[in-house]
């Protein structure tokens, strides 16, 4: 992850000068300039009330594009994660109906949603399957588990104590915000200041290299891909507090939402290249975006349309202001 | 290069938001009222018609009508997220066909907290967990999906004389509206003890999963006589199963919601009947209920929409 500058005997650039040449600035200025437009666009936007409205709206997406970020930072793909968000939430919903207390269930939940992630890790290192098949089965497998614990059936009717995540608020601010801001800190941390992180990028940068150079890479994507079971889980978790119901049909397509907020935020598909940040950021543009299109009163149809070209833009504007170091590592 | 494409990306940008805004200020100038409502899905007849009825409505009542809908059925978090962004919106009344019956319910205590009137359509809200939040729903249209199933069933044992295999095809589980018609098909069956139903299978509301679960059903009981499908869409898929397996004419298909397709359908002779709810009643309904209530009028907490078998019998 170190970016050669291209000459290298040339002072050091000014601190703004590194910030819009760091990963996340393309993105985060997109941001910027559609929660300008907003503003200008409609007088409803830029009120306390809609941007925590926002913020809260991105917790479902954000979180699970946590560890999605992980698992393409190793150039990898996990397209289980919706159907796994459904599974955790079932058991979770199946041991609280149970009469089992919050931390039971959402133990049960986490060790499901981890559970499912090391299986495709372990497809993926050790039965040598491309990551987009392992997870494509599982895909399909964690949401036939879900259907037949549930019964086809959503699940609802739960204690305040599930329900006081997504009703509780910290000074203002919803409590599931802070807990995927918390998520994301964590994250951040384990990327860039433990021995975990740093296989992370060396796997995705180059794996045989880091294979040669002694980074357990079986054992590491074992443990990426369970991180990414694990955000599911804690999706699932927000999910359930949000609409007081588990469902064996949520998440459907969750998988692709959370790539979209990966990618808009600067995390190459290829690997070795990107940041939680730019995944938060990425994810914020989506919920800045589809709330935006709603308060407006854009057609559902347009809508869609919007979306796809805020995706296609992010990363014409991330290889743009990259180019050239993308030329220099790859 | 890449300035260039910053630039142009920038312009881009800049151009696509100025439309959108001016499009906006059109919607904005006036002082009418902004009616919302908000349907499950745009990718069924059934909601186009409500939409189409509503806006003809709307337009007449002078209220400005934004209609929105996830861009999947079954994403009922989605449904939550267009509600509350129109709560931000502050629209004037919100009227809500529910994605979910349990799961929209805290959408709904948002929509009470920021006073803004509610109604739903077409589906109804659990009551139990209604009342269990302490919501507030202004009034009900729609139309009694148990008579609509019972018709259905009634009208499928008349036909087979009282005996025969027949298959069902439900919708999304736990989807009030395809419960409640399942509800009434099969009390309605179950006067018909000749008739057995062989095999009961959700197919999510949708053509191409009720083509291929009734595939399925053909291979695994060959001689069903009979299928009913809880909406048109899933009763068109299985039609097209019956041909492609070489069986028309020996299957009578009866759906629910009377769309265009399924009329046509029945005048081709493909299919034996549907129920005909009336979705653009419903959806003028639902605008002149949203008029009453600024009105500050008093409205009935339920307003039926009649239900029928197509063709009359």
């Amino acid at each position: 992850m170190i970016r050669s500058s291209p000459n290298v005997d040339a002072p050091v650039p000014p601190l703004w000068h590194r910030l819009l040449r760091s990963r996340e600035a393309g993105t985060g200025v997109g941001l910027l300039v559609l929660c300008l437009g907003l503003w200008i666009a409609t007088p409803f936007f830029a009120t306390v009330d809609n941007l925590l409205n926002v913020a809260e709206q991105s917790t479902i997406v954000g979180t699970l594009a946590i560890g999605m970020t992980f698992v393409i930072l190793t150039g990898g793909i996990d397209l289980s994660v919706g159907s796994v968000v459904a599974l955790a939430g079932v058991v979770l919903a199946l041991v609280l109906r149970g009469g089992h207390g919050v931390p039971l269930a959402m133990l049960a939940a986490f060790a499901a949603g981890i559970s499912a992630g090391a299986i495709n890790g372990a497809l993926v290192a050790f039965g040598r399957l491309p990551a987009f098949i392992a997870t494509l089965g599982m895909m399909s497998v964690a949401r036939g588990v879900a259907l037949v614990l549930a019964d086809g059936r959503p699940i609802s009717g739960f204690p305040d104590a599930l329900r006081a995540l997504s009703t509780t608020r910290v000074g203002g601010v919803p409590v599931s915000v802070l807990i995927m801001l918390a998520l994301f800190a964590l994250a951040h941390f384990v990327l860039h200041y433990t021995m975990l992180g740093r296989s992370t990028y060396a796997i995705g940068g180059n794996e045989e290299a880091s294979r040669l150079a002694g980074i357990p890479v079986a054992r590491t994507k074992v443990i990426i891909y369970a991180i990414a079971g694990a955000s599911a889980a804690a999706t699932a978790v927000l999910l359930l507090a949000r609409l007081n119901s588990a469902q064996p049909i949520a998440g459907i397509g969750y998988e692709l939402d959370a790539i979209a907020a990966v990618v808009i935020g600067g995390t190459s598909l290829l690997g070795g290249a990107g940041s939680v940040t730019g995944t938060l950021i990425g994810a914020l543009i989506m919920s800045v975006l589809r709330n935006g299109l709603n308060l407006l009163g854009v057609s559902s149809y347009v809508q869609q349309i919007a979306i796809g070209v805020v995706i296609v833009v992010a990363v014409l504007v991330d290889m743009a202001l990259h180019k050239r170091s993308q030329t220099l590592t790859v | 290069m890449h300035r260039f494409v910053l630039r142009a990306v920038s312009l881009l940008s800049c151009a696509v938001l100025l439309v959108l805004t001016a499009c906006n200020r059109g919607g904005d100038s006036t002082d009418r009222p902004v009616v919302a409502l908000v349907v499950k899905t745009l990718n069924n007849q059934f909601f186009i018609d409500m939409e189409a009825g509503a806006r003809a409505a709307a337009d007449s009542l002078g209220f400005d009508l934004l209609v929105q809908a996830p861009e999947r059925e079954v994403d009922v978090e989605r449904q939550m997220q267009i509600v509350e962004n129109l709560i931000q919106r502050r629209v004037r009344v919100l009227v809500l066909v529910p994605n979910g019956s349990r799961e929209l319910v805290p959408a709904v205590l948002k929509a009470n907290a920021a006073g803004i009137p509610l109604l739903t359509v077409d589906t109804r809200l659990d009551a139990a967990t209604v009342q269990a939040a302490g919501a507030q729903v202004v009034s009900f249209i729609g139309s009694d999906n148990v008579d609509g199933g019972r018709i259905a069933g009634e009208f499928l044992a008349q036909q087979l004389q009282g005996s025969g295999a027949i298959a069902v095809l439900e919708g999304i589980p736990g989807h009030e509206t395809g419960d409640a018609r399942l509800r009434g098909f099969r009390e309605s069956i179950a006067d018909a003890p000749g008739i057995r139903v062989v095999a009961s299978q959700t197919a999510n509301w949708e053509r191409d999963q009720a083509f291929n679960v009734t595939q399925n059903i053909l291979q695994a009981h060959p001689d069903i006589t009979a299928i009913f499908a809880c909406n048109d869409v899933m009763a068109l898929g299985a039609i097209e199963a019956i041909a492609a397996a070489g069986r028309e004419g020996s299957i009578q298909v009866v759906g629910f919601d009377a769309q265009d397709d399924a009329r046509a359908a029945i005048a081709a002779g493909r299919m034996a009947a549907t129920i005909a709810q009336n979705p653009r009643e419903m959806g003028r309904l639902a605008m002149l209920t949203a008029a009453r209530v600024l009105a500050g009028e008093v409205i009935p907490a339920e307003q039926p929409v009649a239900i029928s078998l197509v063709p009359e019998r």
